[in-house]
């Protein structure tokens, strides 16, 4: 894979989009790292930014379960009003709050769902609206911080959203956006590793827990400029090879259909995805309503 | 076409900002072409008002989008996904007429480097050659190939025009090419015509007749005039035929070929194609790369059929003929078969549907949808998840993005 | 207690100069140590978040490991920054190996503003009368900001007076004005790329002399530094009671008042001051970051100027290099002559400050352009600029109807050794040579008769 051509940036100021994970099936299974802990690292962390320079943005988007929304942007009016009561600053009281409606929300929402096996949350939604965000932020004028992304992820990865979030990764190397994940779940998330090294972010996966905020402000608070000379996690080789459709096994070789490029191990007479059959021209309306948002894991 | 003409010189006002600064000598063209004088309206008052450039840009990107996809979603075309392309250049007199500026040559030359990395950014699996007229006669440049340095830096090498052109040539050679490669594979020639006339040893219906017969898509795209034999040659093949008016319209025209063609139905022959998945060889290991030729250490793929190690992906490898790709390379190729649906415009009455009278804000980025003075700005909705998006989104999620956030933040049952 | 000597360019380097227990007790304020923080090099910051929750120091071999070996330079330069300002407390060990540890108030202050988030020193408060929208802020500061301008350079522009003393004017004059006995006073050369600097290392500028003489009016400049930081985390457009301000804090208040950082204004029974830009923006330019203002100077091909700018100050300023041919209200347009950058050049401002104030503030139109400026207008700036420099004039005689080639020879050589020979004729035996020896040359010629 061809690594990504960086961009030069001449200051270090800085535009961190996060995507947290708020997904409930993870945190409550999660016995090292209660999720109030976790938040509280990450909002230090937030401050941390928001403290190194002034012209620092931070946005915050969260991932639930069934769905996904902002919460908390630095540089809205809202979050610079005064203080309530003389106690909490305002960071601290808008974002827990828009995090508590925002978690209610998602709960009310999956009432109705039925039971999946990988509970996963939605990142694909959050890495586009993210993305989206930061295209605003490129229009709107010569003198923009530079953005990046920051996934705070727990959550096992849907194999559902792989072509949503290979799509999202591709439009993010394109606009010279870096993805970095910081994993605290159990195993390693292949799509986040995928993403850091795509978009030549850094993909980290904190062996201690309780030592979070100092891994987020070791590594991921280092902002674009200095990243060339500053020692950062490399990445330990990601593995690219394919799974095939039929058995979800990885593979060296295999085939490939040329009409929808699914993935099999062994040939095959017809295509199971698109309903080609190999070796012949094909007619239109049959095959093409077969297919499907497949995704292959990897 | 007069209508065409006068938009196309609106649009241009906005891609006059995507000029590079080395066209050295024409350096002032950049800084006084911004014609805004004609970018003048007078509204109901008789005062003088710019043109709304923003939502007539929107407007015109959303009849293209249209037009592309009812021709794909209504009778579902598929795709052809792996393309043989051969680009033909036509470097005889006529390119080196300066009415592009500063010659239809350079211009060629440049947008031909674009489309080049931009093709491969959307085909990964697809392969370019590059084929020259010059003197009457064409030659092969390149040869079929997944990388895209090693064109780039073949024709900015022979950058030279002289003699005629011939078209007849070129179609016979690029078919003796052509019918070397698989029959799974797409394929397409695209034609730069600078030049008014074309001078051939023979009969060139009979060849446009055998290009016919053997499934080759070819496209033209003139710089000078109308050509009959350019149109018929398209129309018998299934191509895209078009003249450029000025250097922005030719970009525009040559980025259009980018993303992959709908295939036609008796040309498509589905395959199954045999590729590897080489994993990265370990850190440290030393061995002799097969694309160069030179003794690399560490970073580098290893061929899971005959163990010989390349460089980068995607590549045919070079022992034993295995095409070698990564799972990303596959994934890039994905949003073409499963494309999103356009957007629909918010017309005022729907505005006041009750539910969503509270979105003021566009889904994706947040930006306010209504003007000052409380009167909504043209937006449009996801027909899927009825969420909200401003312009700029909208053009953004097509383009690029390939997800509508709004469907994506829904957990399908 | 010891002066103050403001011999560093920059307000950082002030602050690092100040002694050790005044720079210790400004650490208690944890808006000061933010505003440092965010006044070093990157490096040097994310050094210090870093073992801001380290308890012991850390060793410099570790540091050194974080950096890679394009930023071994970086990481030194850092290092004495952070020393210099005292943030770090360089310990040596027995193997004569250093270990670095933060400041203890600066850490402890960090880690709670970390933590808590960071709580203001005064509140807001709820105004009688209706506070000023954000535009008129900014224009209010703006036009403040500008007549003071006026008033420094002494132009008859100026609107208002201002109730600065005028002692405290001289002292902003001193530098940029020179005045002989009854000429009025003239702009130098210091003065003239005053105007031509940037808003805020403008205002950064008053605000160093404004300290440096603290003392003299009887404050103590760490306290003045102190407000003024604190100053630049208040919110732009909300209002802060003028009680909850010390005596020397409202004096100060009032001079940064005329400046345009604030304003002020009273209701029935309290008066407050709403903060500016300008003000929170201080801690913005501490460092020599350009800014980030948006330009409105368009020059084209043909030499003509276009800005499009209401204000007379700009006009003031264009008018030292460029000829302004007309004024309409929101666009000033000109052209650059050689009459007029010869006046400048005369006046000691070189090609490069013209062309760095016209590329600094170019219309955000065509500030995205390479050039922003047409290269054959800079070419010709400078190109005017060493035709000053082309002819060199020194006083001569010129000496010719030699009798004989002897004498012409003698001559030239005479002049050879005095060092005045000019320039040599040997066929129509001409020669000329400086004035300073021409009575000696005549002597000599006298006594060669």
């Amino acid at each position: 894979m061809t690594s990504v051509p960086s961009k030069l940036y001449s200051d270090d100021v800085s535009l961190v989009v996060v995507l947290l994970d708020t997904n409930p099936f993870f945190w409550t299974a999660s016995s090292s790292l209660p999720f109030s802990q976790f938040l509280s690292h990450v909002m230090a962390f937030v401050n941390s930014i928001l403290l190194l320079n002034q012209l620092n943005q931070v946005v915050v988007i969260a991932s639930g379960y069934n769905t996904c929304d902002y919460i908390y942007d630095s540089s809205s009016d809202a979050s610079q009003l005064g203080l309530e009561n003389g106690k909490m600053p305002s960071l601290y009281s808008n974002l827990l709050q828009k995090l508590e409606d925002f978690m209610i929300k998602d709960e009310k929402l999956g009432k109705e769902q039925s039971q999946r096996a990988i509970k996963s949350s939605l990142l694909s939604g959050s890495m586009s609206m993210a993305l989206c965000y930061i295209q605003r932020v490129f229009r709107s004028g010569p003198f923009h911080p530079q953005p990046r992304i920051l996934c705070l992820q727990g959550s096992p990865d849907g194999p559902e959203q792989y072509v949503a979030v290979m799509n999202a990764i591709f439009s993010a190397q394109r606009s010279m956006v870096p993805i970095d994940s910081c994993y605290v779940g159990a195993h390693n998330s292949a799509f986040l590793q995928q993403a850091s090294y795509i978009t030549g972010g850094v993909y980290v996966k904190p062996q201690h827990l309780d030592g979070l905020f100092q891994y987020l402000t070791t590594v991921f608070a280092t902002d674009l400029h200095s990243r060339s000379f500053i020692q950062l996690p490399r990445p330990a080789g990601v593995d690219f090879r394919a799974s095939c459709f039929c058995h979800k096994t990885t593979i060296d070789m295999g085939y490939i259909c040329s009409v929808c490029l699914s993935i099999f191990c062994n040939h095959h007479k017809k295509c199971s995805t698109c309903g080609s059959v190999f070796g012949q021209a094909q007619s239109d309306t049959s095959s093409a309503s077969d297919l499907k948002r497949k995704a292959p894991e990897t | 076409m007069a209508n065409n003409i006068a938009e196309k010189r609106r649009q241009q006002e906005e891609d006059d900002d995507e000029e590079d600064g080395d066209l050295d000598g024409w350096g002032e063209r950049n800084y006084a072409d911004e014609r805004s004088w004609e970018a003048l309206q007078e509204d109901e008052s008789g005062l003088l008002r710019p043109l709304d450039n923003k939502a007539m840009y929107h407007a015109q990107y959303r009849r293209r989008l249209r037009s592309l996809s009812t021709a794909s979603n209504s009778q579902r075309i598929q795709k052809g996904l792996i393309r043989f392309l051969y680009i033909v250049l036509d470097l005889s007199r006529a390119a080196s007429v300066m009415d592009f500026r500063p010659s239809r040559m350079a211009v060629v030359a440049k947008n031909v480097e674009a489309f080049i990395r931009e093709f491969f950014d959307q085909n990964p699996l697809s392969q370019i050659a590059l084929v020259i007229i010059k003197d009457g006669v064409a030659y092969s440049l390149t040869d079929l190939g997944g990388s895209p340095e090693s064109h780039v830096k073949a024709l900015m090498a022979k950058l030279e025009c002289s003699g005629d052109s011939s078209l007849q040539n070129a179609l016979e050679l690029v078919h003796e090419y052509l019918d070397q490669i698989p029959s799974y594979g797409n394929r397409e020639v695209l034609i730069l015509y600078s030049a008014l006339t074309t001078c051939d040893p023979g009969d060139i219906m009979e060849t446009i007749q055998k290009c016919k017969k053997s499934k080759m898509r070819c496209s033209v795209i003139g710089l000078s005039a109308e050509m009959f034999i350019c149109k018929h040659l398209c129309q018998e093949t299934g191509g895209l035929y078009s003249v450029a008016l000025d250097e922005s319209h030719f970009k525009e025209l040559i980025m259009e070929h980018a993303p992959p063609p709908p295939a036609i139905a008796e040309f498509a022959i589905a395959n199954l194609i045999k590729m590897g998945f080489p994993q990265r060889a370990a850190e440290g290991s030393i061995s002799i790369c097969s694309c160069h030729k030179e003794c690399k250490v560490g970073e580098g793929y290893i061929c899971p059929r005959c163990k010989a190690r390349v460089c980068e992906l995607p590549t045919e490898c070079r022992i034993c003929g295995l095409t070698l790709v990564s799972s990303p390379h596959l994934a890039r190729s994905y949003h073409h078969l499963f494309p999103i649906t356009p957007f629909d415009e918010v017309t005022p009455s729907r505005q006041i549907e009750p539910h969503r009278r509270s979105q003021k804000t566009c889904f994706g980025c947040q930006q306010g949808l209504v003007n000052p003075g409380n009167k909504p700005s043209l937006h449009v909705a996801c027909p899927k998840c009825k969420q909200y998006f401003c312009l700029d989104c909208d053009i953004y999620i097509h383009e690029s993005l390939h997800n509508c956030p709004g469907c994506e933040s829904l957990r399908a049952s | 207690m010891p002066q103050v000597r403001i011999i560093a360019k920059n307000f950082m380097d002030m602050v690092a100069s100040l002694p050790a227990m005044k720079l210790d007790s400004l650490y208690q304020n944890a808006y000061i140590c933010e505003a440092i923080l965010r006044s070093l090099p990157p490096l040097a910051k994310k050094y210090v978040v870093q073992i801001l929750f380290f308890d012991g120091p850390v060793s410099g071999k570790l540091l050194e490991q974080w950096v890679l070996d394009d930023g071994v330079t970086k990481h030194r330069v850092a290092i004495d920054r952070l020393i210099q300002l005292r943030i770090f407390i360089e310990v040596t060990d027995k193997k004569r190996e250093s270990s670095y540890k933060l400041n203890q108030t600066f850490q402890a202050n960090l880690q709670k503003h970390l933590t808590n988030g960071g709580v203001l020193p005064r509140e807001t408060m709820a105004a009688t009368v209706k506070l000023p929208s954000s535009e008129d802020l900014d224009t209010y500061a703006l036009e403040q900001w500008e007549c003071f301008l006026l008033l420094l350079i002494s132009s008859g522009q100026a609107e208002k007076p201002t109730s600065l003393s005028s002692s405290m004017m001289k002292i902003f004059q001193r530098g940029l004005l020179s005045q002989r006995d009854r000429d009025a006073p003239r702009l130098t050369e210091g003065g003239f790329q005053f105007l031509l600097m940037d808003t805020n290392a403008q205002l950064w500028y008053i605000i160093r002399e404004y300290i440096s003489n603290s003392e003299e009016r009887g404050t103590d400049p760490a306290d003045l530094i102190s407000f003024l930081l604190e100053l630049s985390f208040h919110v732009t457009g909300e209002a802060y009671n003028i009680n909850t301000l010390t005596e020397i804090q409202r004096n100060t208040i009032k001079d940064l008042a005329e400046l345009g950082l604030v304003k002020l204004q009273q209701g029935r029974k309290e008066s407050w001051f709403i903060p500016t830009k300008l003000a929170t923006n201080l801690s913005v330019s501490l460092t020599d970051s350009s800014s980030r203002k948006q330009g409105y100077v368009v020059v084209e091909t043909n030499f003509r100027l276009y800005a499009y700018s209401t204000s007379k100050l700009h006009c003031e300023i264009l008018r030292l290099f460029s000829k302004i041919e007309y004024q309409l209200p929101n666009l000033i347009v000109g052209a650059i002559t050689k009459e007029s950058l010869y006046s400048a050049f005369e006046n000691g401002i070189t090609s490069d400050q013209i062309i760095s104030f016209l590329q600094q503030n170019a219309h955000p139109r065509v500030a995205e352009r390479l050039p922003s400026v047409p290269e054959n207008v800079t070419d010709q700036i400078r190109l005017w600029e060493a035709d000053l420099n082309r002819v060199e004039i020194t006083p001569a005689h010129l000496y010719d109807e030699f009798p004989s080639k002897d004498t012409f020879e003698a001559a030239c050589d005479y002049a050879r050794e005095w060092n005045g020979l000019l320039w040599e004729d040997s066929k129509k035996m001409r020669v000329v040579v400086k004035a300073e020896i021409h009575m000696n040359m005549r002597e000599f010629l006298r006594g060669q008769k």
